[in-house]
């Protein structure tokens, strides 16, 4: 499946491949398959030997990278025009034809424990990562994307060939392209680059849902390696694909705005309101995914010093009852509206950004184009944004995360 | 900048107003001027000044750099008007208000308890200890010294105001979806009546490390050690500054591009990330390499980033690895215009240093004609092996096996 929008103000192309492979293909075990795999489709084919598409890409001074979240593992790559049909030569390459040699396995285990050690400095990755294997029970989202050091050393070669020849092919990826030039010569020659890789039979697999999370879960971490408490949130909510994931949207916008950290954008949404100017935090957000399956709503607060975890927790818990009680009036929801429509509107300006943007919406079943996805944004109202805040910010679907910094 | 096709207008304002410009011995005033100078204006306050920017979906922020302190946003097409409005209030005429800096102030101290904890900033915070003498602009983060953050007065974030944020030498860009002449327009109207300022003169020694330094801070429950290996570089209108940028190409400023990059990362699996900047600021600012390893692998990463150094330095490089220096920085020029924000980047950093208006058809030029004496020269020249700063942050090290 090819997807192509024409981007005329600069003369580049940017080029993604998403595979419906991710967190949730993964079993206990080997979780972090799939990012160790993103990883190994660096390491060379039989045509381009390690290095030589690194330094291609960076002979044209493109932006290229991968990444693995839940549902799929995407390579992008965005170039300068006349290099379009090289980037797709390499993707449509490695698609089946990738060596993941023992030796280039072994090599590269080092660095992805170096990334999860990395990420494991952070307080608030820790905290996020426990809360998510809490509130899941069954579902494979509970797992998260990296995997655990222990597992990511026991990873082998076979195992992670396997992984790819199951997942890695065009019946199970697509293919979304933006730049500049007219959007069927753009799918012309995508179509012609990934023409000789065959389909394969791809596996089946049912995945059970989460099943209902009948009351509130809680967790601590400890650690000396963070300053400042933090409380984490997480609900069950949503598929992106459910016709209320727009205004799960909206509601992210309303708490956090869509700012953080030392932007002056956002500063007039609840959460910042009602704990950053009241000095319970000194930062907030929320964050809602869009994922194939029902993901986690999720807020987090950053405790200012000489307040109490369960000071915030309470006043994060009444700003989402508020939401629940008091509907937004006309002032408050033209800003959330407006601010739901830039967070389209702005990214959408880069092209690199519009591709990962169609993709995502796409990945996830969200919409079938950046217009349809904008179009449900601006049909959200008030009661709307209140039935989905009811929906969500229940008591029984909650899992309370605190992370408690300890003296070393 | 008109960009055909686009939605929305990103937007930068400069003013010299960075750590370089920071009164002598009082780091961290700078930061906290321009977070107070969000809180309200003479006309709203920072609750009204909030509602308005949000009605707008615009978004702002102000960070102070190594020289200038940046204005930066993007608002949608129609709304360039009210937004540039939004700013020249803020950048104008900011309250200041006693509470606005207690507010900032408590933000601030508890981001500095944060980055004790943070082994990439204290590994940089203990970097620039060693590397800068006390009293140089560089010496602190722009987050600012502790004591200072506790102890600045409202007059004195006033008078920072009044003498650092000014219209002489401050740049706005505006990139996107516009009508140059309207938005010229806009722009004279919100900023027409901003008057005052002298040129900012501040003079600071040369920077030369006599030795190597070094210094390794224990962050307690950490799995991963930060490093910081630099020198002081060259201001940014030091005619050799493109050379040293294919210098820093070839030797480290890309993780995959690179010769550390490919050595540290891709050929012995040390580290995840690992890569160099070199700040162009108005005088030396930090040229350095960064990377995140295990403590196991420290030494290791730190001994082959200076034997790929070495390899430079004596010439022993290959004729691709500097084709590939020149050739990505030529192309991320190329990339880099497919964002309004990107675009006026590359306009701002020419109008701010003067560099001429011709720098973005030249510097391609001057990229290619850098040849591999140059960088030897550059190396032997700024990146001494026996003289550099070292600061490693992280579990403690362990012994050498």
């Amino acid at each position: 499946m090819i997807h192509a929008l024409e981007a005329r103000h600069a003369p580049v192309v940017s080029l993604w491949v998403w595979y419906h492979v991710g967190g949730r293909n993964e079993v206990p075990g080997t979780t972090g398959m799939s990012h160790f795999l993103e990883h190994m489709l660096f390491k060379g084919t039989a045509k381009h030997p390690k290095g030589d598409l690194d330094r291609l890409l960076a002979r044209y001074g493109a932006q290229w990278n991968a990444f693995t979240n839940e549902d799929v593992t995407c390579y992008f790559e965005t170039v300068p025009r006349d290099r379009y049909e090289v980037a797709l030569e390499l993707e449509a390459d490695r698609m089946r034809d990738a060596l993941i040699s023992t030796d280039e396995v072994e090599a590269e285990r080092t660095v992805i424990v170096s990334e999860r050690e990395g990420y494991e400095n952070d307080p608030s990755f820790l905290l996020g990562e426990s809360l998510q294997a809490v509130a899941y029970d069954r579902h494979p989202y509970g797992q998260g994307v990296i995997g655990s050091k222990f597992e990511i050393k026991l990873m082998t070669r076979d195992g992670l060939y396997a992984h790819y020849r199951k997942h890695y092919a065009p019946n199970n990826a697509y293919v979304v392209v933006v730049g500049d030039d007219r959007a069927e010569a753009l799918v012309e020659k995508a179509a012609a680059a990934f023409a000789a890789v065959k389909a394969v039979e791809l596996p089946e697999r049912s995945l059970a849902p989460e099943p209902p999370q009948m009351g509130e879960k809680r967790l601590v971490v400890h650690r000396a390696g963070g300053a400042l408490p933090i409380v984490q949130l997480g609900f069950h909510t949503l598929a992106a694909s459910d016709p209320r994931a727009a205004a799960l949207q909206a509601l992210v916008v309303a708490l956090a705005g869509g700012g953080g950290g030392d932007s002056a954008s956002g500063r007039s949404s609840r959460l910042y309101r009602g704990l950053v100017e009241k000095e319970l935090a000194t930062e907030i957000d929320a964050s809602f995914g869009l994922t194939k399956d029902p993901f986690l709503f999720t807020i987090e607060a950053t405790v200012r010093p000489g307040v109490t975890h369960r000071a915030v927790e309470e006043a994060l818990l009444a700003e989402l009852q508020r939401l629940v009680d008091e509907p937004l009036d006309e002032a408050e929801f033209a800003r959330v509206r407006r601010g739901v429509l830039a967070s389209v509107a702005f990214p959408s300006d880069t092209i690199t950004w519009r591709a990962f943007r169609l993709g995502s919406l796409l990945s996830s079943g969200a919409a079938p184009s950046i217009g349809a996805w904008y179009e449900a944004l601006s049909r959200v109202t008030p009661a709307d944004l209140r039935a989905a805040a009811a929906l969500t910010f229940v008591e029984r679907s909650r899992t309370v995360g605190h992370f408690i910094p300890e003296a070393a | 900048m008109a960009i055909p096709g686009l939605r929305s207008v990103s937007a930068l304002l400069a003013m010299e107003a960075g750590q370089f410009f920071e009164p002598a011995g009082r780091p961290g005033v700078a930061r906290l001027t321009a977070q107070a100078m969000l809180r309200g204006t003479t006309k709203r306050d920072a609750r009204a000044w909030s509602d308005a920017l949000d009605a707008l979906g615009a978004s702002a922020r102000l960070d102070v750099g190594s020289h200038a302190a940046v204005f930066s946003g993007q608002s949608l097409a129609d709304d360039l008007g009210p937004y540039l409005d939004l700013v020249a209030e803020t950048v104008v005429t900011p309250a200041l208000a006693p509470e606005s800096l207690e507010f900032v102030r408590a933000h601030t101290l508890a981001e500095i308890e944060e980055q004790k904890k943070d082994t990439r900033s204290v590994a940089d915070q203990a970097w620039r200890e060693l590397t800068y003498p006390a009293g140089h602009p560089f010496r602190t983060r722009s987050i600012g010294d502790e004591e200072v953050v506790r102890g600045a007065a409202i007059g004195e974030i006033r008078a920072h105001h009044r003498d650092g944020i000014h219209p002489h030498g401050s740049v706005l860009v505006l990139a996107g979806a516009l009508d140059p002449g309207r938005a010229f327009d806009l722009a004279e109207r919100a900023f027409g009546s901003w008057t005052g300022g002298d040129p900012a003169g501040r003079t600071v020694a040369p920077v030369v490390l006599d030795a190597a330094r070094r210094r390794a801070v224990v962050v307690p429950d950490k799995t991963q050690a930060d490093i910081v290996l630099g020198w002081p570089g060259l201001p940014r209108r030091d005619p050799r500054f493109t050379k040293a940028q294919v210098a820093n190409m070839v030797f480290a400023a890309d993780t995959f591009a690179s010769r550390a990059g490919q050595v540290v990362r891709d050929e012995l699996g040390l580290a995840y990330y690992v890569f160099s900047t070199i700040s162009g600021t108005a005088t030396q600012g930090p040229w350095a390499v960064r990377m995140g390893v295990n403590p196991e692998n420290v030494e290791r990463a730190i001994a082959v980033t200076f034997t790929e150094l070495k390899k430079i330095r004596d010439g022993a490089i290959a004729d691709d690895d500097l084709a590939l220096a020149r050739d990505k920085l030529v192309g991320e020029l190329e990339v880099g215009r497919e964002s309004p924000g990107g675009v006026a980047g590359m306009v701002l950093e020419a109008e701010l240093f003067g560099l001429g208006d011709d720098h973005l058809d030249r510097y391609p030029r001057d990229i290619r004609a850098v040849t591999k004496a140059d960088v030897v020269a550059i190396a032997s020249a700024l990146l001494p092996i026996d003289r550099y700063a070292l600061a490693i942050a992280g579990p403690e090290i362990p012994p050498a096996r």
